[in-house]
């Protein structure tokens, strides 16, 4: 039934047609003319032409562009413009809009069809029109009249074949030309089983992600390429499959893109990861507008100044492949990012992404910055928020400073660290540094300074920076801006912090009285301490009470000159009992120690108070040796009630008692002089030295790690300049045997002098009573009466023969060892020992009496 | 068919034909209701634009209609 009536109507339309009076336009070059005249013929005739259109029709032709009505009638008014009827076009264009608003019943159904019949038509016709005297006109005919079916070519080819037949022997020997041209256009059609508007339009698609109707993606080689099936000149073959690179790129960047969206709530894409997808996904966006713009133009006739030419579709595929040179590189450029970042995050991603931007190329440049300012931008409001307010907001570990939750102590020191693997390479180090300890510093102010100040200073350096403390004043590229924020910031809250710790915690007055206590610079309260606490120490360690030393501390405070020092200080200074080995006696485990306390602990570690717990106990010893050797010299003071005492005696005696007493004196000046020296290098040269050092360095220190580094720099100094580091080694062990002999020599003397005042008091004893011997040592008191004068005599001079002995090897192994140790001081590297030497062997005694010194 | 639809209809081809004219088609009204009756039926233009054109170039040419085969 249909077909009965599309069979009606096409049999009134070749009727219509053919009997259709005018001829439009009537061809004088056309030999054989109408023939109006012959009714039979025409009756024939139209037969004929029936059958004829319904083999037309009934051929298998579709249409071989999209359908699209807008675009139709888009292109049907530009090509009246190109034509130069551009009231007609506009007149076009109004009436299309009133044709595609009919709707509803009894309205045209398919205006597609009919605008794009009204279009071939009327391309017909001028062509038709044309033709006669194309031959002529034209230099080089078009070998594709692309709007042109091939069929209908095919057709119209033949028929002029045909037709003109004798025309090519008599008349126009140029139509061998002609023909060739069609001949090798048909030899193209027929290789071409696809007509290139298709591979256009299905490159299109591609290059969206999308399979076309031959353009396909193909899994084994990992593209679109052209399905093999379809026959297509190898030119055209490997120019598809290189646009269709484009439509792989693409895929690579969605395909990511949708994963970490996808990926978002379940895993820690992170803010950085989020802003880039974000940022590829803009630049999608223009991607697909300008295949939006592509695609509307694709069926667009090419806009040509002579009118004469009739132009193919606006995209071919080399258009095309010039279009999208611009895409494409931005394409690989997301593409190769898009690879790069798949394992990275946070910092790491932004600092890769920057690698990338090191380009010379403008276009890459720009639209490198362009993505970098988005990936960026929470990178730098985390910095900021750092920076101004201390707060560490990220969730996904993305930034380069890395907090750990510690003791209010070490939050300083170890409360954060810069990540390097998430340090982007655009900031460099030191400016991480920079950022690190502002941060570091407000947090330390806030949490151990319980300090609320820091906030205007930030709010002022946000001001003089230039930016608002709000949200997102700051983007890539604006490194200067940030150097600048993170600079002004640093700058302020690195000063209050610093008043603080000066002002409010009195740092420099805490570091005094560490000097002065337990560096024992306070000589009256160390002379009042070790008088004191003397006899307590000489008890072994086990049996002494902590309470009773810090009693006696408190009672060496009062009496110096410390009890007007703060209550504060004084507070802080207690006794400490190392831990101890039988044996040790309580000089080996007495100790001082100060209480840094928050936030001072901060500089006052534990590790810095074991350092100075070791220079205290250093010289807590030498204070003990000079202590000692001063307590010996107030019993072997040379006065009148000894010297009377060796008159008694008689002369052998009396040589050995003052040679004895002269090699005691003549040792105790050597180790008198050694320490005194070594006592004024440490307080003159090493600590006063590095204190001025320190004071200096704390005048002028900027921020926190200034002042820990100044610090650290003056403890260091004492300890490497008091020989207690660790290349001084032999030099401090070689120090304490001295010491250990200094102290045996005290006792020895001591026992020396016990002994003469005991042979001096049985001799003025024996004056009384003059048969009474002397029995030598205290041991028995009682048999002294009955020896006599000889008896004592000897005993006299056995006693002082084996002090003599004991003295000289003292002597010998003091010397022996003290040579030793003034031999090594020129040799060490490490520190500047001259001045010490120059004391110890002022008269070149030492270096006269061993010349290899 | 409703006076609505008839109006349409009619408004359709009137507008069809404008632009027609304005394409310079040398399609007269009839035929071109034709054709567009023919569009409606799903036949496809272009076998229709090569009709049209085959059978009006040179309409007193018998010869050039090839021999049914």
């Amino acid at each position: 039934m249909e077909d009965q009536k599309v069979l009606d109507l096409v049999k009134e339309l070749v009727n219509r047609l053919i009997s259709q009076p005018q001829n439009p336009n009537p061809n004088p070059n056309q030999p054989i003319s109408v023939n109006p005249n012959s009714s039979s013929v025409d009756l024939n005739h139209s037969h004929q032409a029936l059958r004829y259109a319904i083999r037309i029709l009934s051929s298998r032709m579709t249409p071989s562009i999209a359908v699209d009505e807008a675009a139709m009638a888009e292109s049907i008014k530009r090509q009246l413009v190109t034509q130069g009827k551009s009231s007609e076009a506009l007149t076009f264009a109004d009436l299309y809009s009133k044709f595609s608003s009919k709707t509803g019943p009894g309205s045209i159904n398919n205006k597609w069809a009919v605008l794009y019949l009204l279009r071939v038509v009327s391309e017909d016709r001028k062509i038709s029109r044309k033709q006669p005297n194309s031959t002529v006109s034209r230099g080089l005919p078009a070998i594709f009249d692309s709007q042109l079916s091939d069929n209908s070519r095919v057709s119209r080819d033949k028929e002029r074949g045909w037709s003109g037949g004798v025309l090519v022997v008599s008349k126009d020997p140029e139509n061998i030309r002609d023909i060739a041209f069609r001949d090798f256009a048909n030899l193209l059609k027929e290789e071409n089983e696809v007509s290139e508007e298709v591979l256009v339009r299905d490159v299109l698609y591609a290059s969206q992600g999308i399979d076309g109707a031959y353009v396909k993606f193909d899994e084994n080689i990992d593209g679109y390429a052209l399905s093999d099936s379809i026959k297509v000149p190898r030119a055209t073959r490997i120019m598809i499959q290189k646009l269709c690179e484009l439509g792989w790129l693409f895929r690579k960047v969605k395909g990511y893109i949708s994963e970490s969206m996808d990926r978002f709530p379940a895993e820690d894409v992170g803010t950085v990861g989020q802003a880039f997808c974000a940022a590829l996904q803009d630049e999608l966006t223009e991607y697909y507008k300008l295949l939006a713009v592509l695609e509307a133009q694709a069926m667009n006739p090419i806009p040509l100044v002579s009118e004469s030419a009739s132009s193919g579709n606006y995209l071919s595929l080399r258009r095309i492949s010039v279009w999208f040179a611009e895409p494409m590189v931005k394409m690989r450029l997301m593409a190769v990012l898009v690879d790069v970042c798949k394992v990275l995050r946070g910092g790491a991603m932004a600092g890769s992404i920057h690698m990338h931007a090191q380009h010379g190329d403008p276009l890459v440049h720009d639209f490198m910055k362009r993505l970098l300012r988005r990936v960026c931008s929470p990178l730098f409001e985390m910095v900021r928020s750092w920076v101004l307010e201390g707060e560490l907001e990220d969730i996904f570990a993305e930034f380069f400073v890395v907090g750990q939750p510690v003791k209010a102590e070490s939050l300083w020191r170890e409360g954060y660290r810069l990540h390097p693997g998430m340090l982007p390479s655009f900031i460099s180090s030191s400016l991480a540094q920079r950022i690190l300890r502002t941060g570091k510093s407000i947090n330390f102010l806030r949490v151990c300074c319980e300090d609320r100040g820091w906030a205007d200073a930030a709010t002022e350096a946000a001001a003089a920076a230039g930016t608002t403390t709000g949200r997102g004043g700051l983007g890539y590229g604006e490194t200067d801006a940030l150097e600048l924020l993170v600079a002004e910031a640093a700058k302020r809250i690195d000063k209050h912090l610093l008043e603080v710790i000066y002002n409010r915690y009195k740092f420099k007055d805490h570091c005094l009285a560490i000097k002065r206590y337990l560096l024992l610079g306070q000589g009256d309260f160390v002379q009042y301490l070790m008088d004191i606490v003397g006899p307590e120490l000489s008890e072994p360690a086990n049996t002494i009470s902590t309470f009773k030393l810090a009693g006696l501390l408190e009672t060496a405070i009062r009496s110096s000159n410390a009890q007007y020092d703060d209550s504060d200080i004084l507070d802080r200074l207690r006794v400490k009992m190392m831990p101890h080995n039988t044996g040790d006696r309580g000089w080996d485990v007495f100790s001082l120690e100060y209480d840094a306390r928050v936030p001072l602990d901060t500089v006052f570690t534990e590790s810095v108070m074991s350092r100075y717990l070791r220079i205290f106990n250093f010289l807590w010893k030498l204070r003990r040796v000079e202590h000692a050797l001063i307590s010996t010299w107030k019993t072997m003071k040379p006065n009148c009630i000894t010297s009377r005492s060796f008159i008694k005696l008689q002369q052998a005696a009396k040589v050995k008692l003052l040679s004895t007493l002269r090699k005691c004196q003549v040792l105790w000046d050597e180790m008198n002089h050694f320490v005194s020296n070594l006592q004024y290098y440490i307080m003159f040269e090493v600590l006063e030295v590095s204190w001025s050092n320190f004071s200096n360095e704390m005048e002028a220190s900027k921020d926190l790690d200034d002042l820990l580094a100044a610090h650290e720099k003056y403890l260091h100094s004492i300890v490497e300049k008091s020989l207690l580091g660790e290349r001084s080694q032999s030099l401090y062990e070689t120090l304490f045997v001295l010491f250990d002999l200094i102290l045996r020599f005290r006792s020895l003397a001591d026992r020396l002098y016990e002994g003469i005042y005991e042979v001096q008091a049985r001799s003025t004893d024996d004056k009384k009573k003059p048969s009474r011997q002397l029995s030598g040592k205290s041991a028995e008191p009682g048999s002294w009466a009955t020896e006599g004068r000889k008896a004592l005599t000897q005993h006299a001079s056995k006693f002082l023969s084996t002090m003599s002995q004991e003295l000289d090897d003292i002597g010998k192994k003091y010397s022996s060892l003290l040579t030793g140790f003034i031999s090594e001081l020129p040799v060490q590297q490490h520190i500047d020992l001259k001045f010490l030497l120059f004391r110890l062997d002022f008269t070149e005694f030492y270096s006269q009496s061993r010349p290899n010194i | 068919m409703d006076s609505e639809a008839a109006r349409t209809a009619r408004d359709s081809l009137e507008l069809a034909f404008q632009m027609s004219n304005i394409l310079d088609t040398g399609v007269d009204r009839h035929t071109l209701s034709v054709l567009i009756a023919l569009c409606d039926l799903g036949l496809n233009p272009e076998a229709l634009a090569a009709v049209v054109k085959e059978l009006r170039t040179d309409p007193s040419l018998p010869s050039t209609i090839p021999p049914d085969s």
